[in-house]
């Protein structure tokens, strides 16, 4: 699923982006109780964003409105509804264009004396992408943006599963039970897939690997995911998937150069990296590699050697040979198998 | 150099793709700010990272599959074209001296390269670094006295600039104190040596004393220092191997053994070599670092972090500066 080049997408469907909040757009800590605390009470100037997310963020609309593309941009955050005024306020101070955003009600779960729900974020997210589905065309794509903390591949590959039509109802149902979701909720979750319209997709899910897990151990979650390791490379992939304009790219690129002390080397060793694993194809790293010369945040190389270029070749050709889409259903079993905190109860036999 | 040093290292250890090389450079990435230039075949590396936490930021591949060009001859390609600003490899030393030859200028005023060990000795003060250097040990056989006082120089420059010793002591391999039984070059080194003003000269060193603390570099022709360096590391293994031995004969042996356990554990910890992860080749204008063939993911982060600081600690200069006068360095 990489990228073949850096045409603009040919598709006129509309766009919808969902971004995670925690450890995707803020640099959120609280792995302490103490860290917990001081998030809880941090104003929006406190927060801080990932390097580069703004910026993608940014660098999306203002893409999708040059080219008079439909696009709109939602936050799902598992954080309670009472700081949602210091991120909104952190939100605006970086400029970011959203349509909306949805918190998780914690305090009603403590009411109910619900507190496993309180960590248990599968059904909350789950429930409000399918929620946001039925607002938009049947036929919109969809970008989804999350990190390596929790469960957000499982999250997104779901829901992602849900809306390409190749993971029934029931089919979640037992899914969503093995996870662990509040019993309650399942039928209502089961209830709003089945009524999502088909002839959507979810174009690609990118993680950002806060936790610089391995990227080997969500190969389990199939091409549909891209794991990527800083903000420069999302925006690369997403130069690559047409989403992004040359100049948007090396945009993100730049704001990481002035403002979080990247240098032209570290680009250059991230989009090395995206072009290794086969993320970008060698075509679209040479599009975007000439923008960035042309930001001078890389300096000019010398002509690849022609053995290089024939390697580069063989790749462009390999990559674009790959399905674009049309993904079959993710094996869950075997997602289960690699992160058996995932499921909380053993698979009954016969069922996924 | 400005900014972060990056350290070319051979990722096949001049043989096969080795896993644990890769394994060095991802764990650098993730817990120094030092860029590592991995050289090697970009499938099997990447195959590697995949399933490593590391730093992509910090990590560049230079494809090279062996058949047109050597990894060590790519790294030392990219080291002097300035891609790297210096290499770690864990091929043969033999072979990184031909390749450093072939690749790399000397120093302005160096007559010859020289191969340093490095290896654990006892402390005569609280604080004096637990290794010694001893050099040359084989980067050439021989070596004539002006050479001699050369490699002095380069070995002092590394002590102070690396070890962080402020006046290393140097001292002249040589069969005894007795200035009778040295032979030409040894003597005329003996003298040059003592009458150098930017060294601190303490004469002549027995073999028993290498492994003393009286000095902190000794140096000596090759064939002299391969032997004595081959001796040091031998002796360790079989020493160890002995006990071993001892304890799989002997239940009472066995039983001593284990209480003696913690103090053994202690001395391997001390002596290990994996604390230093390699050795230099001083003499070029830039920084190379050898590695043990059987160097582990533990020695080899070491030897990275060794080559990024004597990077940054300038070495190749101090050796220019030093050659230069004796306030040069």
């Amino acid at each position: 699923m990489a990228g073949t080049g850096l045409a603009w997408r040919s598709s006129s469907r509309p766009l919808l982006c969902r971004w995670d909040l925690d450890k995707t757009y803020l640099r959120s800590e609280f792995d302490t109780l103490r860290q917990l605390w001081r998030t809880a009470w941090e104003r929006g100037e406190d927060k801080v964003a990932m390097p580069g997310v703004p910026e993608v963020v940014k660098a999306l609309k203002t893409a999708a409105d040059r080219h008079g593309a439909p696009i709109a941009t939602y936050f799902v955050s598992a954080s309670p509804p009472q700081i949602g005024k210091a991120i909104r306020d952190k939100l605006a101070l970086d400029g970011v264009p959203y349509d909306g955003i949805t918190f998780k009600n914690q305090l009603e779960h403590l009411k109910r004396g619900k507190f496993r729900n309180l960590r248990e974020h599968v059904g909350f997210k789950l429930g409000e992408l399918l929620r946001g589905r039925r607002l938009v065309s049947g036929a919109a794509d969809e970008l989804l943006f999350g990190d390596d903390w929790e469960s957000d591949p499982l999250t997104y590959s779901l829901y992602a599963d849900v809306v390409a039509g190749v993971l029934p109802a029931e089919g979640l149902g037992t899914l969503l039970r093995r996870i662990g979701v509040d019993p309650l909720v399942v039928p209502q979750l089961v209830a709003l897939a089945a009524e999502v319209r088909p002839g959507g997709r979810v174009e690609r899910i990118f993680i950002n690997l806060a936790r610089r897990s391995p990227p080997a151990s969500l190969r389990v979650f199939g091409p549909r995911l891209a794991p990527t390791f800083n903000y420069f490379q999302t925006a690369l992939v997403l130069g690559g998937m047409g989403h992004l304009d040359p100049p948007d790219v090396a945009a993100v690129g730049d704001a990481l150069v002035r403002q979080h002390g990247y240098s032209g080397r570290r680009l250059a060793n991230s989009l090395e990296d995206l072009v290794r694993r086969g993320l970008l194809t060698p075509h679209v790293a040479r599009r975007v590699t000439s923008a960035l010369r042309r930001a001078q945040l890389l300096v000019p190389a010398d002509r690849p050697r022609a053995l290089e270029r024939l390697r580069d070749w063989g790749r462009d050709i390999r990559l674009r040979r790959r399905p674009a889409s049309g993904v079959p259903a993710l094996d869950y079993a075997r997602i289960f198998e690699a992160f058996p905190n995932l499921a909380r109860t053993r698979a009954t036999e016969g069922k996924p | 150099m400005t900014g972060v040093p990056t350290i070319a290292l051979d990722v096949t250890g001049g043989a096969a793709s080795r896993p644990d090389l890769v394994k060095a450079a991802a764990q650098i990435s993730t817990t120094t700010s030092i860029d590592c230039l991995l050289v090697g075949s970009e499938g099997p590396i990447q195959a590697v990272l995949d399933e490593l936490e590391y730093n992509p930021e910090q990590l560049s591949v230079l494809a090279c599959n062996g058949d047109a060009e050597t990894p060590l001859a790519a790294g030392l390609r990219a080291v002097s074209t300035g891609r790297a600003d210096a290499m770690v490899s864990a091929a043969s030393a033999q072979a990184c001296i031909t390749a450093c030859s072939r690749a790399l200028a000397l120093v302005p005023g160096v007559r010859k390269p020289a191969l340093a060990a490095v290896f654990p000795r006892q402390t005569e003060y609280p604080g004096q670094d637990r290794f010694a250097m001893l050099l040359d040990v084989g980067a050439s056989s021989r070596a004539s006295a002006p050479e001699l006082v050369q490699y002095a120089l380069m070995g002092a420059v590394y002590a102070r600039r690396v070890s962080k010793i402020a006046a290393p002591r140097i001292g002249l391999l040589a069969m005894g104190h007795d200035t009778v039984r040295h032979d030409d070059v040894l003597a005329a080194a003996n003298t040059a040596l003592a009458a150098h003003p930017g060294l601190t000269y303490v004469g002549e060193v027995e073999g028993h004393e290498l492994v003393r603390g009286r000095v902190d570099v000794i140096v000596c022709e090759g064939v002299m220092g391969s032997v004595a360096a081959g001796l040091i590391d031998g002796l360790t293994s079989a020493l160890v191997d002995v006990a071993r031995a001892a304890g799989e004969q002997r239940l009472v042996w066995r039983v001593g053994m284990r209480l003696l356990s913690e103090g053994i554990e202690r001395v391997q910890a001390l002596t290990d070599y994996r604390h230093y992860g390699g050795a230099p080749i001083l003499g070029f204008e830039r920084v190379f670092i050898t590695c043990r063939a059987g160097a582990d993911a533990q020695a080899l982060v070491n030897a990275i972090k060794l080559a990024a600081k004597a990077v940054r600690d300038g070495v190749a200069d101090g050796i220019a500066a030093a050659l230069r006068g004796p306030t040069g360095a």
